[in-house]
């Protein structure tokens, strides 16, 4: 059993527009790749209950030419408007860090 | 068709490039030079106020060697979403700085500006006839949120650059623009691939993101073929990675597989991406699929009022082990104190936020049970006037540093404020209330294009 951050070479969260943050899970190897993919540990219930949404707000999409598996979802606040705590959205994905990855 | 190479100078302009890889990259025979100028990431503040982002100092050093190369190769310099989010203002400022350019260069270009402010009327409108829907989790427009609305831009594609190279344009200095645009526009009017134009358009726009080693911002160049394109650094000591480059479409976008723009979508899903040398990364198999409706995106802010905000920090471990609830036992306070002088609660607007307890990541912070030694604490008040926020946050302030909590030790204050004055005004604050896309008659309808001459050639100052 691994940590995602162990398998992993980018960890990474950002705005897609005003409305959407987007988290991308980057490798620099297939295997790293597969194993972190075939776990079935990104999914959307999962990733929703991390982000306090439900599991249908959550899009996950394979990258595979990239070695990345890109997750999609909703902002709870437009960015920068009052309450706002990460405008650009850069530090939202240390949740996604020590997820267990348990061979599939 | 002869192969089309276009330089973007940098990721954003004014976040700089180096001569070497600039002059490099002229010297292999360009046939433009780009450069993207905004992002809506820094928020709603720029838009609203229409200031820049980055220095007029750091945009003049960039635009003068743009427009040196232009010159002296003889071909266009296009800038997309002047002055950071393409607002007329932000379009007049840049404007500004490059008719002082060609004063200094002695230089007489003829300049196409796209202005892509949408007017109020323009926006009701719009609104009325059903044209505009959400992009995204956003509600949909009705006159009243017209009427709230501070400023509009409509991003543009590609075909308004492509007019203002019809019309003899040197320099096209656009408003807000689809990054991919500023760069598709030119290979697409020459009739290369629609799905190899955007993509390297895609690639290009982030500048040295696909370049290693990574030393800040500098030029990439992207040659389009007849069933490919490449991707090379200007610079000759640095190298795209097929890595890099396979990996840019995931970059800030909700999906790499396909990417909106207003006359169509690229499509990436069998995109190959080959590492050809050291330096040179070559892709082909990209996709466009052209939509029947002409869309643009719009970016709108309405004014929300002013902010005050004050920090400071406690290193008392009695009050940082019971910090939520001193928060909520303040709060009650100000909200009552604030009373006290006339300031209803919905007069403002207050934000806490414990920074080294849950600030960043909120309601999602899994260790917000934890302890820290010392926390800050950021008060944030928004009111319709500066004088409302400056008091709401002189009552926070004080209830902070002052209130009782169980087992309280330091009764001469809770909180170590790190300035003087403690208390600072920020002024006006924005808030993103238009995040849609709009139905266009034709590409033009959300431009207005004027052709200028910003340095007064000699014969015309001698007449006048």
């Amino acid at each position: 059993m691994a940590k995602l951050h162990e398998l992993a070479k980018v960890i990474r969260s950002k705005n897609a527009g005003a409305l959407l943050l987007t988290l991308d899970i980057m490798f620099d190897n297939e295997e790293a790749y597969r194993k972190v993919f075939d776990s079935g540990v990104l999914s959307p219930r999962k990733i929703a209950s991390l982000y306090n949404l439900s599991d249908n707000q959550v899009e996950i999409i394979a990258f595979e030419v990239a070695l990345a598996i890109k997750i999609t979802i909703p902002r709870h606040t437009i960015a920068g408007s009052p309450g706002d705590s990460d405008v650009y959205g850069a530090q939202q994905h240390a949740p996604l860090l020590d997820l267990e990855i348990t061979s599939g | 068709m002869r192969p089309i190479k276009i330089m973007a100078a940098s990721g954003m302009l004014g976040y700089g490039f180096t001569e070497e890889a600039f002059n490099h990259g002229l010297s292999l025979g360009i046939d433009l030079i780009a450069c993207d100028a905004g992002s809506a990431d820094p928020g709603p503040y720029y838009l609203g106020s229409g200031t820049p982002f980055v220095s007029r100092i750091a945009v003049k050093r960039d635009l003068s060697l743009m427009i040196r190369g232009g010159t002296q190769e003889k071909i266009p310099v296009f800038i997309g979403s002047a002055g950071g989010s393409g607002s007329d203002k932000q379009v007049d400022w840049t404007l500004e700085i490059i008719r002082e350019i060609c004063n200094e260069q002695n230089i007489y270009p003829k300049v196409a500006v796209l202005r892509t402010e949408l007017r109020p009327e323009q926006l009701v409108s719009k609104i009325n006839s059903g044209k505009i829907s959400p992009l995204g989790p956003i509600k949909n427009l009705n006159e009243n949120d017209a009427d709230e609305t501070h400023k509009v831009v409509s991003m543009i594609g590609a075909e308004p650059f492509q007019q203002a190279l019809e019309e003899g344009a040197d320099i096209v200095i656009a408003g807000r623009s689809s990054d991919a645009a500023i760069y598709a526009a030119l290979p697409l009017m020459r009739g290369a691939d629609p799905g190899l134009s955007w993509h390297m358009g895609k690639i290009i726009e982030c500048g040295a993101q696909v370049i290693e080693p990574r030393e800040g911002q500098d030029c990439v160049i992207g040659t389009i073929y007849h069933d490919y394109f490449t991707i090379e650094p200007g610079h000759p000591d640095r190298r795209c990675t097929r890595t890099r480059v396979a990996a840019h479409t995931l970059y800030e976008n909700p999906s790499p597989y396909e990417l909106k723009e207003p006359s169509g979508t690229l499509i990436t899903k069998s995109a190959t991406f080959e590492q050809i040398d050291d330096r040179v990364v070559r892709v082909s198999g990209s996709k466009w699929e052209p939509s029947s409706t002409y869309t643009v995106k719009l970016e709108g802010v309405k004014k929300l009022g002013f902010r005050t905000v004050f920090f400071a920090g406690t290193r008392d471990p009695i009050l940082v082990s019971g910090i939520n609830n001193f928060i909520e036992a303040c709060q009650t306070r100000i909200e009552r104190d604030s009373k006290a002088i006339g300031i209803d609660k919905e007069d403002y607007m207050l934000n806490i936020k414990v920074y080294g307890k849950d600030a960043v990541m909120g309601a999602n912070e899994p260790l917000s049970d934890q302890n820290a030694h010392e926390v800050g604490i950021l008060v944030d008040v928004v009111a319709n006037d500066q004088d409302t926020s400056k008091a709401v946050c002189a009552k926070a302030r004080y209830s902070l540093l002052h209130t009782d909590f169980p087992g309280r030790m330091c009764i001469s204050g809770n909180l170590a404020i790190p300035f003087s004055p403690s208390d600072l005004s920020a002024g006006e604050v924005y808030e993103f209330n238009i995040w849609h896309i709009m139905e266009c008659n034709d590409p033009m309808e959300p431009v207005r294009m004027e052709l200028i001459i910003p340095n007064d050639p000699p014969e015309e100052r001698l007449n006048g």
